[in-house]
């Protein structure tokens, strides 16, 4: 009987807490009506306490806090005087409350949720893994690889970890299992890569711990970007190290799975040349084919290269622009390093050198999704760089009389560049061509979309907010033209009004959906608030504080604390709970250990992570036993996550003990 | 006693999507008000007032809609294990401890901090001139109201569980993972699982 063993320890860790509150309550202060300095900080403590069993018991932990919050509250200011305690509760409640309402903050958690709950239904997710398995193909572990990287753009676009992971479980799973991946490592991606959306921005949970620490959202953004990377990029490392060690666990692909069908325009072309730019050359002299035709083709699969030739563009503008326009100009350079940069980890996730490139041209448009992803990039930084059809678009500051002459780097990124549009060339194959057609149909909008909303909020273009409201709308175009897509393909009589009528219904579930979620997250916020209103009003903070600094911990011994303290957490609580609740009295302790509230938070969302994959209350696991086959037992699912639980470790220890992997692109771009 | 707990339900529910819809509201300004500042070089100084009155009352109003779904977030730990009856005591004792007195002097203190700003018919201070905020500050008491009245309705459905045994029915609502739903949309059926479960039984002989 397990379940009556959990329920065992619960009750007993229960009885050791009321046990403490009892024998620590000051009760003789409750008698004579009078409370020392002393006694209100170990009420404040008591509070803590009755806190944490409030919450384990079940009740809604918004209103455990608001109730338990204006009763201490209430002692607190009686103990000093009693006429006006009614009175001054009351004020600081309705203040509490109303600064959570006006917080400029939590404005972007209902857009970036109602942006996440879009994009899920506008279900791009079966073609995302679709067009990733084949350009992944020839990767060990292929099928793995693919799910992570599929669930990685994702969920970092919903944020939502169980609708990804049961997506992921419905359409990835099984396609391993049929390749005859083993159970455990098919658990182990669809899980961990699910859980990931909540680490890579735009994330809520950077949001929530932004407004709690007073941190600001847009240094934790530009800050979590490259650990969230690392951890995918670990997590692909592992899938594909294993893979090559043993490939009775991850077989390569048969042939037939890795088959693209040829179009009947490329399938009569590919029998005279291996190339399909050097191909639709010559097919554009040829006679009987259509011109037009042939001509889009050719275009897009120039695409990668003109891609390379418009980033070239833009760098080489940044470099030599006078020095006056350094404000500005310093911005788009970087923005074309970051891109670049950004771009580095996912094509090493790619396949080498062809889709390396490819990837490149997420800075630029797609013609199928030009209306969907040009709203999307409205604030963009990339917006220079979006259409590379038209380079006199581009500022040609070489004209201008002072500028200055291009530096080395410039010229190194230039032999690259132009090596990389050779190889480009070189590589697009008829097979290639057609994969990376179905990629600009479905991870290049996402990628744009996720890359424009990042990118305006990190050079400052947009707030938080506004970003998230930008990206909701480029969400909602993402599902119309899908939709629309969709319907047409159904053949539907009247493909407008079937449309329309289908995004009517997304829009109404999703607003329903973020409704209910904000509500939930932002009453949290109101109940937190006030209780730590009246936890810091008893003195319970200041008691903690002169406690853990007692300790006389060093700075490392106090981050082991913390981190191990939160990774207990993270078992019985949901992350909004500890963040709220908890994060509060870390945050004051961080300057005295002098350590920065920004690294810190990283470290908090890298260890969240782990919250989700520990058993026996990984929710990750249950929503993935819910769609898999019956005889997927948890067990097995369990002892498929336990590795990337490892990586998860790793990868905080990566992160502490080179913080620059964090703290860099903050700091460049915040100095 | 079924029919008034439903109706008051779905009093909140109605209330909940109907402001719920701010969020579609909200998404649009903010996209225009952004072009407008880019593409238009036209900011508006009223935006950001609006935006904050808009997003404060979307998810006040929508506390009590996601009270009648039980959506508000609660620990799992042991809650989950529990007979209902044993999570009905549990239940009723700490809505009648926490929720009621917090929401009342949630309520009781929103009312008086709305008839203060009613009186002077307080505008926004945050740019010159600004909107007037007298109705959003009206906004907390109103949403506590709802609030303590679907409390109430809880308490009674506590009740009723802890006589029954068994927790009475709620209305349905969209779920966040609606697993059937997400089965539709990338086209699984139930067969190809039942199907896959033979590959799985078939990996766990070979080893």
């Amino acid at each position: 009987m397990r379940i009556r063993k959990e329920l065992w320890f619960g009750f007993s860790l229960m009885a050791i807490i009321l046990i403490a509150v009892v024998v620590l309550t000051p009760w003789s202060g409750f008698i004579d009506g009078h409370l020392g300095h002393d006694d209100l900080g170990a009420l404040g403590l008591l509070m803590l306490a009755l806190i944490v069993v409030a919450i384990m018991l079940g009740f809604p932990t918004a209103f455990t806090l608001m109730g338990m919050g204006v009763f201490f509250g209430w002692l607190a200011y009686r103990s000093v005087n009693p006429a006006l305690a009614n009175q001054q509760i009351l004020d600081l409640m309705v203040q509490r409350a109303y600064s959570v309402m006006s917080n400029d903050v939590l404005i972007a958690i209902p857009l970036f949720v109602f942006m996440g709950y879009l994009v899920e239904r506008a279900n791009l997710i079966e073609k995302l893994f679709k067009s990733l398995h084949l350009a992944l193909a020839r990767l060990p572990g292929a099928l793995a690889v693919a799910t992570i990287v599929t669930c990685a753009i994702f969920a970092t676009a919903t944020g939502i970890v169980g609708a990804v992971v049961t997506l992921m479980g419905l359409l990835a799973f099984p396609a391993m299992l049929r390749a005859r991946y083993s159970v455990q490592l098919s658990a182990g991606a669809v899980t961990a890569g699910g859980c990931l959306g909540i680490l890579i921005p735009p994330s809520v949970l950077l949001i929530v711990y932004g407004a709690t620490a007073g941190v600001s959202v847009v240094k934790l953004y530009a800050g979590a970007f490259f650990p969230g990377i690392m951890l995918a990029g670990l997590y692909v490392v592992y899938v594909i190290v294993l893979a090559k060690l043993k490939p009775h666990l991850a077989p390569p692909l048969a042939a037939e799975e890795r088959h693209v069908d040829l179009p009947p325009l490329s399938q009569s072309l590919s029998t005279g040349r291996r190339n399909a730019i050097a191909g639709l050359w010559g097919a554009m002299r040829a006679p009987g084919l259509s011109k037009r035709a042939v001509a889009s083709q050719l275009f897009v699969s120039a695409l990668p290269a003109l891609a390379i030739v418009a980033l070239l563009i833009v760098l080489y503008g940044g470099a030599t622009a006078p020095p006056k326009a350094v404000d500005t100009t310093g911005l788009v350079q970087a923005g074309g390093g970051i891109v670049a940069e950004e771009e580095a980890p996912m094509s090493g996730l790619a396949e080498p050198p062809a889709e390396g490139a490819a990837d490149a041209t997420s800075l630029q448009e797609p013609p199928a999704e030009g209306a969907a992803s040009a709203a999307a990039a409205t604030p963009s930084v990339a917006a220079p760089a979006t259409r590379p059809s038209a380079p006199a678009a581009i500022p040609a500051p070489a004209a201008e009389p002072k500028s200055v002459p291009a530096p080395l780097w410039f010229w190194i990124t230039l032999a690259t560049g132009l090596v990389g549009v050779v190889l480009v060339c070189w590589l697009m194959s008829w097979q290639r061509l057609e994969i990376f057609k179905m990629l600009l149909t479905s991870f290049f909008p996402l990628a744009i979309m996720i890359v424009a909303v990042l990118g305006s909020i990190v050079f400052g273009l947009a707030t938080p907010g506004e970003a998230a409201a930008v990206g909701a709308f480029g969400g909602l175009l993402l599902a119309a033209v899908y939709r629309y897509i969709a319907v047409r393909q159904a053949a539907f009589p009247n493909p407008v009004m079937a449309t329309a009528r289908d995004l009517g219904g997304i829009l109404k579930e999703s607003s329903f959906l973020t409704a209910k979620t904000s509500a939930m997250v932002c009453w949290l916020f109101v109940g937190s608030s006030i209780f730590s209103a009246s936890f810091a009003l008893l003195g319970g903070q200041e008691l903690i504080e002169r406690w853990v600094l007692s300790l006389g911990l060093t700075t490392v011994q106090f981050m082991l604390l913390s981190q191990f303290i939160i990774f207990i957490l993270g078992w019985p609580l949901e992350w909004t709970e500890i963040i709220v609740i908890f994060m509060p009295i870390f945050i004051p302790l961080l300057a005295k250990f002098g350590v920065d509230p920004l690294f810190f938070g990283l470290l908090v969302a890298l260890n969240l992570q782990t919250a989700f994959l520990s058993p026996p209350v990984a929710m990750a696991a249950f929503y993935l036993k819910g769609v898999a086959p019956r005889h997927v037992t948890l067990n097995q699912i369990f002892a498929g996550m336990m590795p990337f639980m490892g990586i998860q470790v790793i990868a905080i220890l990566l992160l502490y003990v080179f913080p620059q992997i964090g703290l860099w692109l903050p700091e460049l771009l915040y100095k | 006693m079924q029919k008034l707990l439903l109706t008051v339900d779905k009093i909140s529910t109605f209330v909940g999507q109907a402001f719920s819809w701010l969020i579609v509201a909200l998404t649009l300004m903010i996209s225009w008000e952004v072009f407008s500042r880019y593409a238009l070089d036209h900011p508006h100084s009223w935006a950001f007032d609006v935006m904050i009155i808009m997003y404060g009352t979307l998810f006040m109003m929508a506390g009590a809609y996601t009270l009648a779904k039980s959506g508000h977030v609660r620990g799992d730990v042991l809650y989950g294990f529990f007979e209902p009856r044993t999570q009905a005591t549990i239940d009723l004792i700490l809505y009648v401890i926490f929720f009621i007195p917090g929401v009342f002097a949630l309520t009781y203190a929103g009312y008086y901090f709305a008839a203060e700003s009613w009186a002077i018919h307080e505008s926004s201070n945050i740019t010159a001139e600004g909107p007037p905020i007298y109705p959003f500050k009206t906004v907390l008491p109103l949403a506590g109201i709802f609030l303590l009245a679907q409390g109430v309705v809880e308490i009674i459905r506590c009740v009723i569980c802890i006589r029954q045994g068994q927790w009475p029915s709620r209305e349905e609502d969209v779920q966040e993972v609606d697993v059937d739903k997400l089965k539709e949309m990338v086209h699984v059926k139930d067969a190809d699982i039942a199907k896959l479960d033979e590959v799985v039984v078939s990996q766990g002989s070979t080893k």
